[in-house]
């Protein structure tokens, strides 16, 4: 028990399940007891989720929200990979700092201009989360490269790799886990930005207009059942890259400390 | 005394200055490193750069491997004299970097490919490579499973998969205890015996033991001017450049335990804090 108050300490992993296991407890009876009703009851909540699952279409709203997210995130990793690969070069150099700043652009003028572009909803959507996407990655990839020491860079250059063949050893290879992780880091904005981005265009629904619609309402037993399932499929999307990170980069946690 | 002679030299620093934001580093550096030949021997040779803490070793490692270039003056390497460029020099630098991505064996056929274009004529130097070094039982660990020595002794054969001969150590004895300095020793010798033409050049701050394994010694130290002001950068007076071998000091097992070379070393201290 003491080794949990102690600084840089490994407690015991079983002694750490119960610690979590405590504090979850503890949190779920403050919910269940709390004597101010701020707060929607966990039975209205767990009600108003079957009701939201039942008869307002949940899953699918929610599975058309995360394809649409999946889909920004992978467009926007290209891209942001790209924009942020092409500052060895100066040139681009400016391109990646542009980006970068843009992530200072609210959305909601944004989806005016993208909608005169593009022809469907769908096509708004992605093309305003791919945008927003991209720009936070950028920061996140660049800042990821401008981490290369001068040794790692040597290093290659003294087995006599040219520039290019340097670059591709240690900043594109030696950096994919590093990229990885910002992604990961990353996509919890495209929840944030989703539903923002269908309440503003909200022919396509998704679990974004479902929320606020709850909210609208004031249904507030809704609002946290959403809430907590947003919070459920990002903490599974959070696993899924840290498996993805242990099966493709195994080398990558090796020197962190436990 | 061991019989010896000199051939073409291998590495020659020629009034190399720099000078770096402003701030002249080193001036008007010149020392060069012949081929030794000893009959009978097939050895390669070790030779030494002594500087303190902060005197600019570093930067002259990564001038002698091409990695930075003169302000003025030039640094030849090979038996081509040709200027030196990133890769004609084996350079290990002080904390030993490797590909933390790849598996040992993988870093050493990434060095190897240069070489050997023939992928199995290059993994099967690799693997001759790791069973020299010992390594074999880790091949296929990550750097980060590596011990200290361990990595240093992948990082030295890395370098000498891809390198002509000559191979520059940076601070190879920095932060070791008394068995891993001997461990290193051990393989700095290993690496000269591999061919009669390899060259290790060590730059350190370890006085005795860079002294009691080099055939030549340089001290990188500041002169003074006239008035008795530090000149700035660092250089290599005449008068700290030390030939070894015609002193009678290269090339003994134990050389170490020899009152001649303690007395020496004491010598070199002294001219040390006088330069400080």
């Amino acid at each position: 028990m003491k080794t949990l108050f102690l600084p840089n300490a490994r407690p015991p992993r079983t002694t750490f399940a119960l610690m979590v296991a405590g504090q979850a407890g503890l949190l779920l009876l403050l919910w269940l007891f709390y004597p101010l009703q701020l707060f929607p009851s966990l039975g209205d909540v767990l009600r108003a989720l079957a009701d939201l699952t039942t008869t307002q279409g949940l899953v699918p709203e929610l599975w058309a929200s995360m394809t649409t997210a999946l889909q920004a995130l992978g467009m926007a990793t290209v891209l942001a990979l790209l924009i942020s690969y092409l500052t060895a070069l100066p040139f681009f150099r400016p391109l990646a700092y542009a980006a970068s700043k843009m992530r200072y652009l609210t959305l909601t003028g944004l989806t005016f201009f993208v909608a005169l572009l593009v022809s469907s909803g769908h096509e708004v959507k992605l093309s305003v989360l791919t945008f927003a996407t991209t720009v936070y990655l950028v920061t996140g990839m660049t800042a990821v490269m401008l981490g290369t020491t001068q040794q790692e860079l040597d290093h290659a250059r003294t087995l006599g790799l040219g520039e290019w063949r340097s670059f591709w050893e240690v900043v594109v290879l030696g950096k994919l886990a590093d990229m990885l992780e910002v992604v990961r880091q990353n996509f919890a904005i495209i929840w944030t930005m989703i539903t923002l981005v269908e309440t503003l265009y909200q022919s396509e629904g998704g679990i974004g207009l479902l929320l606020y619609k709850q909210n609208r309402y004031l249904h507030l037993d809704g609002v946290v059942a959403i809430q907590l399932v947003i919070l459920a499929a990002g903490a599974a999307q959070d696993y899924v890259f840290g498996l993805l990170r242990r099966v493709f980069f195994p080398y990558a946690s090796l020197a962190a400390a436990r | 005394m061991t019989p010896y002679s000199y051939k073409s030299p291998v590495l020659t620093l020629d009034n190399v200055s720099l000078t770096l934001n402003g701030e002249t580093i080193l001036r008007d550096i010149s020392a060069q490193v012949l081929d030794v030949c000893r009959p009978g021997m097939n050895q390669g040779q070790v030779v030494g750069f002594y500087g303190r803490s902060g005197m600019g070793k570093s930067v002259l490692c990564r001038l002698m491997a091409g990695l930075l270039a003169p302000s003025s003056g030039e640094v030849l390497v090979g038996e081509a004299q040709q200027p030196a460029t990133p890769g004609a020099v084996g350079f290990v630098q002080q904390h030993y970097p490797l590909f933390n991505h790849r598996t040992l064996l993988d870093n050493l056929l990434v060095a190897a490919a240069r070489r050997y274009p023939d992928p199995a004529e290059a993994r099967r130097q690799a693997e001759e490579y790791l069973e020299r070094f010992q390594l074999t039982p880790h091949r296929s660990k990550y750097p980060a499973h590596l011990s200290g020595g361990q990595r240093q002794r992948a990082a030295i054969a890395q370098q000498l998969l891809c390198s002509d001969h000559l191979i520059l150590l940076d601070e190879p004895f920095s932060g070791l205890d008394v068995a891993m300095i001997d461990e290193v020793r051990k393989i700095i010798l290993e690496v000269t015996t591999l061919d009669e033409l390899n060259t290790v050049v060590i730059v350190s701050h370890d006085l005795a033991t860079t002294t009691a394994l080099s055939d030549r010694l340089w001290l990188l130290g500041q002169e003074r001017d006239a008035a008795g002001q530090l000149l700035p950068g660092a250089t290599i007076s005449p008068q700290h450049q030390y030939n070894l071998a015609e002193m009678g000091l290269a090339w003994h097992e134990n050389v170490e335990a020899e009152p001649e070379f303690v007395r020496f070393v004491e010598h070199l201290k002294e001219e040390i804090r006088l330069s400080a």
